[in-house]
């Protein structure tokens, strides 16, 4: 071992070409020893789900049933085991077509049948219980003890086996999408979505699930596998919503019940803005009815200026903010109605709460409000709108 | 696991870019070529471009490899290579015109032949010491974006697994048998198919495959028909273009169909959960212990997913094969063993 490492770093000194193919090779047999290794670890912690029944998802979109793009198929796909007594974790896109009989099989071969106890539409989490005692839990490493630029493996099942697929990479970013995710650059697909992100040690890191910017259905983020760019939810962020999981709580996005536009800026907001930098914010278009917003008092044409005191520089950043708040979460909206600045504690509610939406006079026509701000584009109606003249809902 | 593990532990890769930035500051160029190992020029100098028309969604260029001096050429099998009047660029920018020599339709494999002399060629290797992990290179011509005299494309990743393939191209199902070498580096792009992959020692231990989807997940799968298999297809010396041979179902007839006594619930659509409805006193699947209300989930392991995909599992089957059913029996999961009989 310490021959290895005094290698690597002596090789450069001598400079001949031996000497540098050595230390490729010795850097190369290194790699593939840690994959092994790590691979070994987790593997026992890692199952394969196979379903049976459901079918391609159909979008409800702004203009009737539209089906999604990627066809998603129905081979197996992975999860990770969570706890002995049965409790198994993996991604929510591995059910969107709503099968009917799921089962697992364990590293041993052994098949059990697993029930569906409950989906994060936001993480992209499901959980899954089979009937077992003697499951071994995998090892996750603790999040600070993440850091950008470690090595990180992909693993997961969706190719069948014999052994888990694997990627390797490095971990990318930390704290994407308001902190839920770690970024990788290992290649993430279908193939290993629910499956593990592990350090060279075979430490979880993250589960791995697709998730777009932002957003969008429940196949988002799939358009991007093996794109390099691949995200992991740490055991913290699972741990958050591991109790409502269990009970049996599906968690789905929250929604305030509005549609929001750009603030048309006018010769008084500029100087306002020069004035008073956080004078913008997002401005309501449409209020749905039922929604909180309208339980709120809120109307069109107020201005968003702050969520929970935070300013709202325009409405990407409110839409970044609020993307990723669940619905029965209380959020603290700083609204500016003319010269009246007042705030209003609302309960975010799920899209199928929503009434349909009530326009302005001069706003487009009305669209459902349930609308995904990414929905219009992913019809491929309309893609070369920039996304700030877009009205959007949330 | 640990040694391995301390080498690329944080600040491994650092120190090993440090030395490798540090070398290349000292001695400038040399120590940069040194970076590309030999083998790889040596291999590089072995791949052909392979241009023809465009028909469809095909693309209409690949890469191939010299198999023998006298202008034998390993490549992909597609739409490309069955066409008349394929052509070859040669590493140094000699133009030639292929025939197809022969073709695997099984392994995907085409050899091609041009009338050149004192090539450079490459002979494939078994990569049955290729492990999981294992680091591999891959040389191609992707996106054409070489031409002429310039040199294809390099990229480098590590064996992922080996494993079969439900192969789907083009939303079509694709022949593709036997097991291929998955490997984590992307590969599955225009002009790629027909490239060597070489293992850390620069043997030619695969063939680049041409660009499909995995039937079980509807994504593009990165791969490599492993050496083993070219170097059967080379030594199986026929002169003719090879046939798949006929596929062992009901239709091939003497053997008699398969019987297992199997009713299922149909319900008028096809993709239906394959539940037993009845099952046959004294059949085969009654003496296997099936029973109605069962849901099939595997036959012989291959999955069931619905009626249909039962119903080509048991096309599958030959008479007196014993072979495993997979069935949810209420909430068990139950492995049984069924004697396959000849329907009378």
């Amino acid at each position: 071992m310490n021959l290895l490492v005094a290698l690597l770093l002596l090789s450069p000194l001598g400079q001949t070409q031996d000497g540098s193919v050595a230390q490729e090779r010795l850097y190369e047999e290194a790699t593939a020893a840690v994959v092994r290794a790590a691979v070994a670890v987790v593997s026992p912690s890692i199952v394969t789900i196979e379903t049976v029944g459901g079918a391609q998802p159909v979008r409800r979109g702004a203009r009737g049933a539209v089906s999604e793009r990627f066809k998603i198929a129905d081979g197996p796909s992975t999860g990770i085991i969570l706890s002995e007594d049965g409790l198994i974790v993996t991604s929510s896109f591995n059910f969107v077509r709503e099968p009917t009989v799921i089962t697992v099989r364990l590293a041993d071969d052994r098949r059990l049948v697993a029930t569906l106890l409950a989906r994060d539409h936001i993480r992209r989490l499901a959980l899954l219980r089979v009937e077992a005692g003697d499951l071994q839990a995998a090892t996750w490493a603790p999040r600070e003890e993440i850091v950008l630029g470690q090595y990180a493996l992909a693993c997961g099942n969706g190719l069948g086996g014999p052994q888990p697929f694997v990627s390797l990479g490095i971990v990318s970013a930390l704290g994407r999408r308001n902190g839920l995710a770690i970024q990788t650059d290992a290649k993430t697909s279908p193939i290993n979505y629910g499956g593990a992100l592990v350090d060279i040690d075979g430490r979880v890191l993250g589960l791995i699930v697709p998730m777009a910017g932002s957003g969008g259905g429940a196949l988002a983020g799939v358009d991007w596998y093996d794109s390099g760019i691949g995200f992991a939810i740490p055991r913290d962020r699972i741990d958050e919503v591991l109790d409502r999981l269990r009970r049996g709580e599906d968690i789905e996005p929250g929604k305030i019940g509005i549609v929001l536009g750009p603030q048309e800026p006018g010769l008084l907001d500029d100087i306002l803005d020069e004035l008073l930098p956080q004078s913008r914010g997002a401005r309501i278009t449409a209020v749905g009815d039922p929604s909180p917003a309208k339980s709120a008092g809120l109307e069109p044409e107020d201005l968003i200026v702050a969520l929970d005191a935070r300013p709202i520089s325009d409405l990407e950043a409110l839409l970044r903010e609020l993307s990723d708040r669940a619905a029965g979460e209380r959020v603290t909206l700083t609204v500016k109605r003319r010269w009246r600045r007042f705030e209003r504690t609302i309960t975010l509610a799920k899209s199928s709460e929503i009434g349909p939406v009530k326009t302005a006079a001069e706003s487009p026509p009305p669209q459902t409000d349930e609308a995904d701000p990414a929905e219009k584009e992913e019809n491929g109606e309309e893609n070369e709108r920039p996304p700030t003249t877009q009205p959007n809902s949330n | 696991m640990t040694d391995g593990a301390n080498i690329l532990r944080r600040g491994g890769l650092f120190a090993t870019g440090l030395c490798i930035c540090f070398a290349m500051l000292c001695c400038g160029d040399v120590v940069a070529q040194q970076r590309i190992s030999p083998e790889i020029h040596r291999a590089a100098d072995c791949v052909v471009k392979l241009y023809g028309p465009r028909v469809g969604r095909e693309h209409g260029y690949g890469s191939g490899v010299l198999v023998s001096a006298d202008g034998r050429i390993l490549t992909a099998l597609s739409l490309l290579v069955n066409l008349q009047g394929v052509k070859v660029v040669l590493a140094d920018g000699r133009h030639f015109e292929a025939t197809l020599e022969r073709a695997d339709e099984l392994r995907q494999l085409a050899l091609l032949r041009i009338d050149a002399r004192a090539l450079p060629f490459l002979s494939p290797q078994s990569s049955s010491e290729l492990r999981q992990g294992d680091t591999v290179v891959a040389l191609g011509n992707w996106f054409k974006i070489a031409d002429g005299r310039e040199s294809i494309s390099v990229c480098k990743g590590i064996l992922s697994l080996r494993t079969m393939i439900d192969a789907m191209r083009l939303a079509q199902e694709s022949e593709l048998q036997g097991e291929v070498l998955v490997i984590d580096a992307l590969t599955a792009n225009p002009g790629a198919a027909g490239g060597p992959l070489l293992d850390a020692r620069g043997r030619f231990i695969g063939l680049v495959g041409k660009v499909i989807e995995s039937a079980a997940t509807n994504t593009r799968i990165n791969f490599a028909i492993p050496g083993e298999a070219l170097v059967e297809f080379l030594q199986s010396d026929s002169a003719s273009v090879l046939e798949p041979p006929p596929p062992q179902t009901a239709a091939s007839g003497n053997a008699g169909r398969p019987y297992l006594g199997i009713k299922l619930s149909r319900l008028g659509y096809r993709q239906v959960s394959a539940y037993v409805q009845r099952v046959s006193p004294n059949s085969p699947a009654a003496k296997a212990g099936i029973q109605a209300d069962d849901l099939i989930l595997a036959v012989d392991g291959r999955r069931v997913g619905d009626v249909a995909t039962f119903d080509e599992a048991v096309a599958r089957l030959l008479p007196g094969q014993t072979v495993q059913v997979v069935v949810k029996r209420g909430p068990d999961v139950q492995t049984l063993s069924l004697r396959v009989e000849a329907m009378e």
